[in-house]
């Protein structure tokens, strides 16, 4: 990055070509447009015309949200302003660019193929009861009340983050062998003023030999429950996350209510949250009751893994059992995006393939099950054929 | 007399058909031993006759009792399965036909203490004291939900099941162990995500390098180290005090 200094003393940064090295956008989860604007790039040209830099900057502002870089490069390319190209340009984004489950096409697919079932997202619960009220409406009114409910029922459907595993602290602050064996007990420090988040909290433990060491992830946690308890957490991970548990509580279909109290229990960049929700996925995948999650919060999540670990067969199949198709054409869509150099993405990708040629062209590559598939698929076609002739 | 060796005869039967023919033979001597006694010429020998059969009838009624409860105690939801539990209760729970007994309209908030006090059981015990058969385990997860309201997922109170209130809390943590475990299903608050910063880039959680010092592998302290007093100092203090010096 340079900065380029106008005479009116702002300072810009103008990408104009992007680097050989992977570009990550900042994880701003929820925080909004800020005037971050992504780092780790290095710019070797300079836009020197100043109506060029005019352009360049009203446009950078107005993606500057987007995490997707390669859109900003093709926009400065198109506004015209004098770029001294190297080679690497067409290959750097393409190749490096490997969509985050935070990106947003990825975040559309993810919502679409989850779907909104008014019925399930809105299902009793067991709750307090209280006296039903009751109103009188008109039609209008009663549309609009149904809005509120879909646009309410969209937020209750956000997804919960996916992250990598945190790495573990362990940093010495201070190493006082004057304090070794003074006592037999460790002692935790921790800074309870109310309004920092939790993460930029210091907690701090004096061991009996006296190292004045960063608590580690699982004290973090302990501690920050005990001062600041959340509600639904407990102090000690519930029993039902032991391996017998589980398996009961799979036989008995509750994958959910698991991944609920994972939720509720672990912060998501923990090692146990991510253990647990790849147990369930994997028992999700292997019966193939991939219907328990539609429309809640965890399909997404559970669509990623699976396009991640390349396994998404069954969740193919069972889309065409129950006849979404659209929705299976996006999760192969998805399934190229996230892995550009397979067979089926890049035959997708030579033959500018939409629809159902998608899917054929995914059943005949990369497929285990590629037979079921093309039987859906023809049986749909004939229905399709059926219905427009009558 | 008689009709106590009834009662325990009849729980008997109930309890254990395979023996109660044998019961009953001596139910059929039981009835017959007064018309025998009355026959005979000896008063004083026959109570003695009568109370010697009688206590060990007692005592066999007693074993069976308390072989019937062994029965249950390692697996407790058995009972539940069991001919006797659906002809006492059917499909109603374990509370239904239970009333308590107060005066006035308007029952004790509190239920009493224990229906149970070392070997003395109270008048009109509450459902669960009432059946020795009923444990309350974390894996007995039928009873449990009898006891939780189907409508609002919440532990039934006392006032309304009549259990006592060292039942009640008994009944209260084999529910919070069963949930625990996942036997039982409840309601998960809702979590919500927006809002939080993983990126972990702040000190208290992002790694912070060792000052430079440490790394080329000094102490901490300087003064962890050998120190070496400065010999002028040291004559000063020395020339000080020589008063005082050996």
């Amino acid at each position: 990055m340079r900065k380029q200094q106008t005479n009116k003393g702002d300072f810009i940064l103008i990408f104009v070509e992007l680097c050989k090295h992977t570009t990550y956008p900042m994880i701003t989860w929820g925080r909004g447009f800020t005037s971050k604007v992504e780092r780790s790039c290095r710019t070797d040209e300079v836009i020197t015309k100043m109506a060029a830099l005019g352009t360049a900057r009203c446009l950078l502002r107005s993606c500057s949200g987007v995490k997707n870089v390669q859109r900003s490069k093709q926009i400065l390319m198109r506004s015209g302003a004098r770029t001294f190209c190297s080679e690497t340009q067409d290959k750097a984004a393409t190749d490096h660019a490997k969509p985050q489950f935070t990106d947003s096409a990825v975040q559309d697919i993810l919502t679409r193929i989850t779907s909104l079932d008014l019925q399930k997202v809105y299902r009793p619960i067991k709750q307090e009861l209280k006296p039903p009220t009751y109103k009188l409406m008109t039609d209008e009114q009663l549309e609009q009340a149904v809005e509120l409910a879909k646009e309410q029922a969209k937020k209750l459907l956000q997804m919960p983050p996916v992250l990598p595993e945190r790495k573990p602290i362990s940093d010495v602050l201070c190493e006082d062998k004057i304090l070794d064996g003074m006592d037999t007990a460790k002692y935790a420090f921790t800074d309870i003023t109310y309004n920092i988040p939790h993460r930029e909290r210091f907690i701090v433990v004096r061991e009996p030999n006296g190292t004045l060491r960063k608590a580690t992830w699982e004290e973090r946690d302990r501690l920050i429950q005990v001062y600041f308890p959340k509600e639904g957490r407990k102090l000690t991970a519930p029993l039902l996350f032991k391996e017998e548990n589980l398996k009961l509580v799979f036989s008995q279909d509750r994958h959910e209510d698991v991944l609920d109290l994972c939720l509720v229990q672990f912060e998501p960049d923990s090692s146990e949250y991510i253990k647990i929700h790849t147990a369930t996925y994997e028992d999700l995948d292997k019966h193939g009751k991939y219907d328990l999650l539609r429309s809640t919060r965890h399909f997404g999540g559970m669509a990623w893994y699976l396009v991640n670990t390349r396994r998404v067969d069954g969740l193919i199949v069972d889309m065409l059992k129950r006849e979404l198709l659209h929705d299976a054409v996006s999760l192969v869509s998805l399934f190229h995006m996230v892995h550009p150099h397979s067979e089926s993405a890049r035959e997708a990708a030579s033959q500018q393939a939409t629809g159902t040629d998608l899917l054929k062209i995914y059943a005949q590559r990369d497929s285990q099950r590629s037979g079921y598939i093309e039987l859906a698929l023809q049986a749909y076609e004939q229905t399709a054929v059926e219905g427009s002739a009558s | 007399m008689a009709t106590s060796m009834k009662y325990i005869a009849t729980f008997i039967c109930r309890v254990s058909p395979s023996i109660s023919h044998s019961v009953r033979q001596y139910q059929s001597r039981l009835q017959r031993l007064p018309a025998r006694t009355c026959l005979s010429l000896s008063p004083f020998i026959h109570p003695r006759h009568s109370y010697c059969k009688a206590a060990s009838l007692q005592d066999e009624a007693v074993a069976q009792a308390t072989e019937a409860l062994a029965r249950y105690k390692d697996r407790p939801w058995d009972y539940l399965e069991s001919e006797e539990y659906i002809e006492r209760y059917g499909s109603s729970p374990v509370w239904a036909d239970y009333r308590r007994n107060h005066k006035g309209g308007i029952p004790p908030q509190k239920t009493r203490k224990t229906c149970i006090r070392g070997d003395k059981i109270c008048g009109n015990p509450c459902p669960i004291c009432r059946d020795p058969n009923i444990i309350i385990h974390h894996q007995n997860v039928k009873l449990l939900q009898q006891f939780i309201s189907p409508h609002t997922g919440m532990v039934l109170d006392s006032t309304r099941t009549g259990v006592c209130m060292k039942q009640q809390k008994q009944l209260n943590e084999a529910i919070n162990t069963a949930q625990d475990h996942g036997l039982l299903s409840f309601q998960i608050p809702y979590v919500e995500f927006s809002g939080e910063d993983y990126s972990n880039s702040h000190d208290a959680v992002g790694s912070t390098p060792p000052p430079p010092s440490l790394t080329l592998g000094d102490n901490w302290y300087k003064w962890y180290g050998e120190i070496l007093p400065d010999e002028n100092e040291v004559a000063k203090v020395k020339k000080k005090y020589k008063a005082y010096l050996k």
